[in-house]
């Protein structure tokens, strides 16, 4: 009887689930963004192109998506999230759709971070969402060790020793050498750090030369780790997991640290140095500080659906007052230098000045666009790095291995 | 008289066979083996999305494979999780289906925790023991720390070994009530009788295990042991979420992923996964032929 | 030597390794608790508790709350995406349960006691499809369910499941025919009944507990599911918690007790399932074999 009972509310069920479903909010504008752009209510009232079909998705999966829907002939929605790291293979593949009548000449001096997104000198991304690298650091730990905010990376390695020394943190410098994206942006920072840069105009390798910038960034970061500036854990943190070491106090310097970060550093629900978290301009041994950015963007699929309606919701998205709301409600940093400015402005924007004066000396991690070997490269970098900080590797070997590397992703 | 029955019947049971079969061989049909026989015919072309055109390049997609060095440590490492996978699950799981065979109390209810692990969903598990596993807070390092077995923080995946025996303790966290509800069901199906009779006939416990119960549970250990391996070689989830694409515990999976969705070398993605799939068939089929030749005593 | 005497060590073995058994597998997940009512500041103290020294609700109120603030800021709380999430994953679970237990019922019983032409050749594919890995054949089947239009649909994502889950329970169903006495078909036949109304009639309700463990099986694989819905479930219309879940990793905040509070409340389901229906299995198989 019972088993009868079981079976038949089973087969009851499962008809009903296979009945058709009711189509939802048929006509939407299908936007698929990452979570933290979940836009609320209050925002998406004031949109006035139609419905709105906002689809979240984890980050690592937006991608996973993208890549299906495309490799099987369909739009992942209207308008999609774009990385600056996917540029290149998107741009390349020919999958989303050039937007450069969208933005007024105007509006493009306003957006900084727009070379990010050009792809064989189309813009295939407009930049929405602002973020870059700079220095945070633990103001009470300099004060206690009496040293200032450091300048150079010479600097920064001094003003580390004098807090170990002090017995202030163990391991002042927070960087994490996983074999991880993280770990591979962090040197590509340090190698604009230490003035130079990773490629040269034909995409040749500039960082297997001793005294090049990129070797000296890998040798900094292996030294500082040798010397215990660095946590051993280092080499299986990723970014994320380095930054939880800063919150907690037991760091002094988020070298790599993220502009949008500082919100949750200062955040005293999330962080225990909340009250000490400063930020300063990316160390540089020019003396003039260097930074990249990486900013997200929304693109347009090629085989979109509805693209005039996808056109003005990225123009509405670019609206100042929505830019500010996205601060506001959700923590996203605007990319116009303006928005900036009115927000800092008004007071609203933590450590403002330091961050618009980074803002404005970002620059793409390719001055070519990013290529489309870049996933690739970039993990054999991660790989190198995190090899070469568990000493199985010497610097010399591992940019020898991420030369070989990149040569093998361009062909 | 049975016989009589049985044969003026075989057209309409033919019928009735086929009928009751065609959902099957719809659903898989469709849903599995066209889909399937795509990607083998995909697999022979070079689909490269930042290349122009899509040539088609024969079995060249899977000799390129054979000449991958990462391919070729891949398939090392999903070797290493495989072996240790079947092997924490089988012998734990055949431990757990034992002890619950023979509890009398509260069955239901350990039967109910043993599965726990299992309900789970994979993601779920995976932040669990992230944070289990984590250098600076993880529950591991301070239980070891505790107990004085260990006198600083280990970096648990500094180790390749070390990370590879983590991430398939994970795993096999996960896929071992599986292997305990099948040789449980297995073990249930032995008559009482059995065991009663070698009793008076002085048989000891092990004997009674190795005389009785294995060979009886053959058929079940069979499906234990092919789920386990198809699963060990599938690992996917726990090792990229515990230590992303690191080159020391990066699964055959995993490379697939890389591989296609990564640096969008799509069919030479796909042409690994077939590979895969060749591999996992291969080595379940030696278990189950294996373990039906041996207790083939009828 | 007394009985008595004797079975004392192996009493003493026996509840050692019970003890060990729930362990090992409710450790992990007590520890998830114990993160999921721990503050986020101090999840990342020196000193390892293992009870938090000031409980806090706060991630579930973030579930299940009307409001909740995040960075300062107060945001709407994930109530309605989770609740939809979790619907999600009940239904198509379900529904992937139900079919495929009637699909195999029946199927793994044609396999086993009818002829018919291409039986085993069938079987034997079936079952081979369980090497098969979910990227094989995504690409294709994305293609499929787009010109099926059921991308985003209940239909579409529990379909698949079937597929994936189907193998398995067909296997097991069969050894569980097997290792019936054909003789008690065989009486039914002579009352006169058919082939089909002596199974539906006689058999069925002896394989109740095969069936059962076959329900478990598949519910259990349905629920966790996160490549097939990531690809084929895009809007909280049928996405899972599975696929909501890792989205509780802000870009710049991996917020762990919320996250441990959420699978906290996922596995609740298939736990509750498999309390209830633990009796069927566990008293099952030996209760129909014995008649």
């Amino acid at each position: 009887m019972n088993r009868r009972h079981f079976l038949l509310s089973a087969s009851v069920l499962g008809l009903a689930a296979l009945a058709p479903t009711l189509a939802l909010s048929a006509g939407a504008l299908a936007v698929l963004l990452p979570p933290w752009v979940t836009l609320p209510k209050e925002m998406t009232d004031t949109y006035k192109g139609g419905g709105l079909d906002i689809q979240t998705l984890g980050w690592d999966e937006i991608r996973t998506k993208i890549v299906t829907s495309m490799l099987a002939n369909t739009a992942p929605a209207s308008v999609t999230e774009m990385d600056w790291s996917w540029v290149g293979q998107f741009g390349s593949a020919g999958w989303y759709d050039p937007l450069d009548a969208l933005l007024s000449d105007e509006l493009k001096a306003d957006l900084p971070t727009t070379s990010i997104f050009t792809y064989d000198g189309k813009l295939i991304g407009v930049p929405y969402n602002n973020d870059f690298r700079v220095l945070i650091y633990n103001a009470a730990h300099l004060t206690q060790a009496g040293v200032g905010v450091p300048k150079t990376p010479a600097e920064l390695l001094d003003a580390a020793r004098a807090v170990k020394a002090a017995k202030i943190a163990d391991y002042p410098i927070a960087l994490p050498l996983s074999a991880s994206e993280g770990a591979a942006t962090a040197w590509y920072l340090l190698t604009k750090a230490f003035g130079g840069d990773l490629f040269d105009a034909d995409f040749k390798p500039l960082f297997t030369d001793p005294a090049s910038a990129g070797y000296q960034a890998m040798a900094f970061e292996i030294a500082a780790l040798n010397e215990g500036l660095i946590d051993p854990a280092a080499t299986s943190l990723k970014d994320v997991e380095v930054q939880e070491l800063f919150k907690a106090g037991k760091a002094t310097f988020d070298v790599a640290g993220w502009a949008g970060n500082l919100a949750v550093y200062t955040d005293p629900a999330k962080s225990q140095v909340a009250a000490d978290v400063a930020a300063a301009l990316m160390p540089n041994v020019n003396g003039k500080s260097r930074t990249f950015g990486l900013p997200g963007a929304l693109g347009i699929p090629a085989n979109a659906e509805n693209k005039e309606q996808a056109a003005g919701f990225i123009q509405w998205m670019l609206e100042p007052a929505t830019m500010e709301a996205n601060y506001r409600l959700l923590g996203n940093l605007p990319t116009r230098l303006s928005v900036l400015k009115t927000l800092n402005e008004a007071g609203n924007l933590k450590q403002g000045d330091v961050l618009i004066a980074q803002a404005e000396v970002v620059e793409p991690l390719f001055a070519q666009g990013t290529p489309g070997w870049y996933p690739e490269f970039s993990g054999a970098v991660a790989t190198a790095l995190n090899v070469a900080a568990k000493g199985q590797l010497t610097v010399d070997q591992a940019v020898a291995q991420i030369a070989d590397a990149a040569a093998v992703a361009q062909e | 008289m049975a016989l009589q029955i049985k044969l003026p019947r075989v057209g309409k049971d033919a019928r009735l066979g086929l009928a009751l079969a065609l959902p099957v061989a719809l659903i898989m049909g469709g849903l599995v083996f066209l889909p399937l026989l795509s990607t083998l015919f995909d697999s022979l072309f070079r689909i490269e999305p930042m290349k122009p055109g899509t040539p088609f390049v024969g079995l060249r997609n899977y000799s390129n494979l054979l000449k991958d060095s990462t391919v070729n440590a891949a398939w090392i490492t999903t070797a290493i999780y495989v072996v240790l996978a079947v092997v924490i699950e089988t012998v734990g799981g055949l431990a757990a289906a034992l002890l619950l065979n023979r509890l009398r109390v509260g069955r239901r209810w350990l039967l109910a925790i043993v599965v726990l692990p299992w309900c789970l969903p994979p993601v779920v598990n995976a932040i669990i023991w992230m944070w289990i596993y984590n250098p600076s807070y993880g529950l591991l390092n301070g239980l070891l720390l505790g107990a004085g077995i260990i006198d600083t923080p280990q970096v648990w995946f500094n180790n390749r070994e070390t990370g590879l025996l983590l991430i398939s303790v994970v795993h096999a966290w996960r896929m071992m009530p599986l292997t305990v509800i099948i040789l449980l069901a297995a073990l249930q199906s032995i008559p009482a009788e059995l065991y009663e009779a070698a009793r008076l006939d002085g048989a000891t416990a092990l004997q009674r295990l190795r005389k009785i119960t294995l060979p009886l549970i053959a058929p079940g250990l069979a499906i234990a042991l092919s789920q386990s391996t198809v699963f060990a070689v599938n690992l996917f989830d726990e090792a990229w979420i515990l230590n992303g694409a690191s080159l020391d515990t990066r699964s055959v999976i995993i490379q697939v992923y890389v591989l296609a969705f990564q640096n969008m070398k799509f069919s030479g993605g796909m042409a690994l996964s077939v590979l895969t799939m060749v591999v996992s068939l291969a080595v379940s089929l030696i278990y189950v032929l294996r373990v039906y030749r041996e207790t083939r005593f009828e | 030597m007394t009985r008595r005497f004797k079975h004392l060590p192996g009493q003493i073995g026996l509840w050692l390794g019970v003890a060990l058994l729930v362990l090992w597998s409710v450790g992990p997940v007590y520890w998830s608790f114990v993160t999921s009512i721990t503050p986020p500041n101090a999840l990342v103290s020196n000193s390892l508790h293992l009870w938090p020294e000031a409980a806090t609700w706060q991630h579930y109120a973030k579930l299940f709350g009307a409001n909740s603030t995040s960075q300062g800021n107060e945001v709407a709380s994930v109530w309605p995406q989770f609740s939809r999430a979790f619907a999600n994953s009940l239904i198509t679970s379900l529904a992937a349960t139900a079919l495929v237990v009637i699909i195999a019922a029946f199927g793994a019983w044609a396999f086993v006691r009818l002829q018919f032409p291409g039986r085993d050749v069938l079987f034997v594919l079936v079952v081979a499809t369980l090497a098969i890995p979910a990227y094989t054949v995504m690409i294709p089947l994305y293609r499929l369910m787009i010109s099926l239009g059921l991308i985003d649909t209940y239909t579409g994502v529990t379909l698949i499941y079937v597929s994936a889950f189907l193998p398995l329970a067909l296997w097991l169903m069969r050894s569980v025919y097997q290792a019936m006495p054909l003789s008690l078909e065989e009486a039914a036949w002579l009352d006169g009944a058919s082939k089909l109304r002596a199974f539906v009639q006689v058999v069925l309700p002896l394989a109740g507990p095969g069936l059962v463990a076959c329900g478990i099986l598949t519910f259990l694989s349905a629920w966790g599911q996160f490549m097939v819905p990531l690809v084929f479930s895009p809007t909280l219309a049928t996405k899972p918690l599975t696929v909501l879940i890792p989205e509780f990793v802000t870009r710049n905040y991996v917020d762990y007790g919320l996250m441990n509070a959420a699978g906290i409340v996922a596995i609740a389901p298939p736990l509750l399932l498999v309390m209830f229906l633990n009796r069927y299995l566990v008293s099952g198989l030996m209760a129909g074999a014995g008649k």
